[in-house]
């Protein structure tokens, strides 16, 4: 990819700033080749990748190498686009958002600076991955599990920062944060929480220091560079006991929410269970063409053909309870008896007790595989998420998604969906995949992936993240008096940032004088 | 180590057709299969940086394994088994990515690592066997 200027830079002043980032990082450590900026692109992407070219990327090992980045952005006027590992995959990977914008890669900052087995915590830098932990933790016999996302290629750091989820009761990955260390806008280091403190024995232990509290500023935005994270790790509990329940009808999905949200809510099911329509296992076993080579969605008929011969049942739901044996047998006939009053077919039991394989003990082990579904229209394949969050009732979900499938039926893509319970509210993530070659598929999953965010919208239900080319759409949505919040987000952004260097875009956050260009 | 020159690499980078460019380079490519006289420390360290750094989906029960599978053949899927590989391929697509298979940049694999993983996948079988020995665990 050619080189692609920020706005405003000249490529005299950009050629500058690139020195200046090599004499602090070492040349090596500066990306700018056509083949570098490839590299840093949104591989994924629906359609045009070109929408977001970074023009160069840069390597820091250190937190004051990230100081001194900053800083001689803010004398060239380069916007950064920091990543932790770059594996957002389906909401832009590691491009930035605006065209022009130097990637900056933390990958080489990839310590595990402490791990607390006795209260349950880390300390580590953005380019550890989920990998690097779970082997760090299982050589040094280390009895905390992790939260791990389904894609566990990326880092820890930029999962919890996106606001990803595991499948533990620890799998609200940013509500596990606690205690940040943040490269700000100006140059400037801050700790949050008590690591504000010089001398803090809590850092990561109490979440909300002293006066204000910042961590969730620096969560999906554009007003810091993390580098260093404190989050909470589960302690590895007695046991565990997991149930497989297969829904047989799509609106099963409403009761088996009714029944399960209020024992969510009351602790019974303390990690957050999934219900996802089961052609997402049969999409990372198989290709759609082995079931089907029609043209437009796959037919109910099709569908439930397909279900039958993997022995599914239309929604499939994986729960599982973590803690003492006992209480675990308790909850599970309290959680079998009300899918008792709906279905009667046996639900899968599945047992894990302290020294058994750590494979089949519902720990978050990190794993690729989901990245299987890619692989379902054949071709080159690519996926985004269309992901709002919902009350967790079954009135709002049945009508978000039949509304939800009927779009993906008119524009001919399979509908692949799950709801994930929390407390009180429900992600419903749907996923669109699709043959990146495929000019005429790809730009109906992007004309649908703005129907969906305006058919949500009108219902009251916002996105929880989404894709790089989204995120103007999606921050419009919130637009009570008159977009107060945004009006809010610029303020912030123009005091921390007045150059405007930081991330431009990220979340629809834009800084003042890029603001005049898009107005 | 053999590198691929410069000039060459830019060539090759300007093409976009990642498939059918790759295939045309199994015929053409100037950098053979099993080239070069490396030694066995070089092996060995590109057997721990190839578990490290494509570990995540090229080993036995990794999603790369299981696509390469479905789409070559079992016998095809496990890259360290693989013999039909020429090291202008292997960076290549290190870089690019093909089909699902994302690229991977130089901070990621730098291109010192990539040499190393190419070594190591580029050696006869018996080569990669000896290895083995005192080797890291299969596990990324």
């Amino acid at each position: 990819m050619r080189l692609l200027l920020p706005p405003r830079v000249t490529e005299k002043s950009f050629q500058r700033a690139l020195d200046a980032f090599a004499s602090v990082v070492g040349k090596p450590w500066v990306l700018a080749t056509d083949l570098d900026r490839e590299t840093f692109m949104d591989f994924y992407a629906a359609g045009d990748a070109d929408e977001h070219v970074p023009s160069a990327a840069v390597g820091p090992q250190s937190v004051e190498e990230v100081r001194a980045i900053v800083r001689i952005a803010n004398e060239y006027k380069v916007p950064l686009w920091p990543i932790s590992r770059g594996k957002n995959l389906g909401y832009g990977a590691a491009a930035p958002c605006l065209t022009g914008t130097v990637v900056v890669d933390l990958g080489r900052m990839n310590k595990i600076l402490e791990v607390n087995e006795r209260f349950g915590y880390c300390l580590i830098e953005p380019g550890v991955g989920f990998f690097d932990l779970f082997n760090y933790l299982q050589a040094n016999n280390i009895k905390l599990w992790m939260s791990v996302p389904a894609n566990a290629w990326g880092s820890v750091v930029g999962n919890a920062l996106e606001r990803g989820y595991g499948y533990t009761p620890y799998g609200e990955n940013t509500r596990n944060i606690c205690g940040l260390e943040v490269v700000l806008p100006n140059g400037d280091l801050v700790r949050t929480g008590t690591g504000a403190m010089a001398n803090s024995t809590s850092w990561q232990l109490f979440r909300y220091g002293y006066g204000p509290s910042w961590d969730q500023l620096f969560v999906q935005s554009n007003f810091g560079i993390v580098t260093k994270m404190g989050m909470w790790l589960m302690p590895e509990p007695e046991a565990t006991l997991g149930l497989n329940i297969q829904l047989p009808n799509p609106d099963d999905v409403g009761w088996a929410v009714d029944e399960l949200a209020p024992l969510r809510m009351r602790g019974v099911i303390e990690q957050s269970p999934s219900i996802g329509n089961s052609l997402r296992f049969v999409a990372t076993r198989t290709q759609r063409s082995e079931w089907y080579t029609g043209e437009g969605a796959l037919p109910d008929a099709v569908l439930r053909e397909i279900l039958k011969k993997n022995g599914f049942g239309w929604w499939t739901i994986n729960l599982r309870l973590y803690g003492y044996e006992e209480v675990n047998e308790v909850h599970a006939r309290i959680i079998k008896e009300a899918f008792r009053r709906h279905i009667q077919q046996e639900i899968e039991v599945v047992k894990w007790r302290r020294g058994d394989p750590i494979e089949n003990s519902g720990a978050g082990v990190p794993s690729t595989q989901a990245l299987q579904i890619v692989n379902w229209r054949g071709g080159r394949g690519g996926h985004i998420g269309f992901s709002p969050v919902l009350p967790a009732t079954s009135e709002h979900v049945l009508k978000q998604f039949h509304s939800t499938k009927r779009r993906y039926e008119e524009i001919g893509v399979d509908y692949y969906g799950s709801f994930t319970l929390f407390e009180r509210y429900t992600t419903n993530v749907n996923m669109m995949v699709y043959d990146r070659d495929d000019r005429e598929m790809t730009s109906k999953v992007r004309a649908l992936f703005k129907v969906l965010i305006a058919d949500a919208a009108k219902e009251g239900y916002s996105e929880y993240r989404t894709h790089l080319s989204y995120m103007d759409d999606v921050a419009l949505t919130f637009d009570f008096n008159n977009h107060a919040l945004r009006r809010l987000n610029e303020a912030v952004k123009d005091t921390l940032d007045p150059n405007g260097i930081l991330a431009p875009g990220k979340q629809g956050i834009w800084p003042r004088a890029l603001r005049a260009d898009r107005a | 180590m053999r590198r691929v020159p410069t000039s060459r690499w830019r060539d090759l980078l300007a093409k976009r057709a990642l498939l059918c460019a790759a295939v045309t380079w199994l015929a053409v490519a100037g950098v053979p299969a099993h080239a070069g006289d490396d030694s066995a420390q070089q092996v060995k360290q590109g057997k721990k940086l190839f578990e490290q750094r494509c570990g995540f989906c090229h080993l036995a029960g990794g999603t790369g394994t299981i696509m390469l599978a479905r789409r070559l053949g079992k016998e095809r899927s496990l890259l360290s088994e693989r013999t039909d590989l020429s090291a202008e391929y292997i960076q290549k697509i290190t870089r690019v990515g093909i089909n699902s298979m994302p690229p991977h940049n130089r901070i990621e694999v730098p291109d010192s690592e990539l040499n190393l993983i190419t070594t190591y996948l580029t050696r006869p079988a018996s080569a990669r066997t000896a290895a083995d020995t005192g080797s890291t665990s299969g596990t990324p």
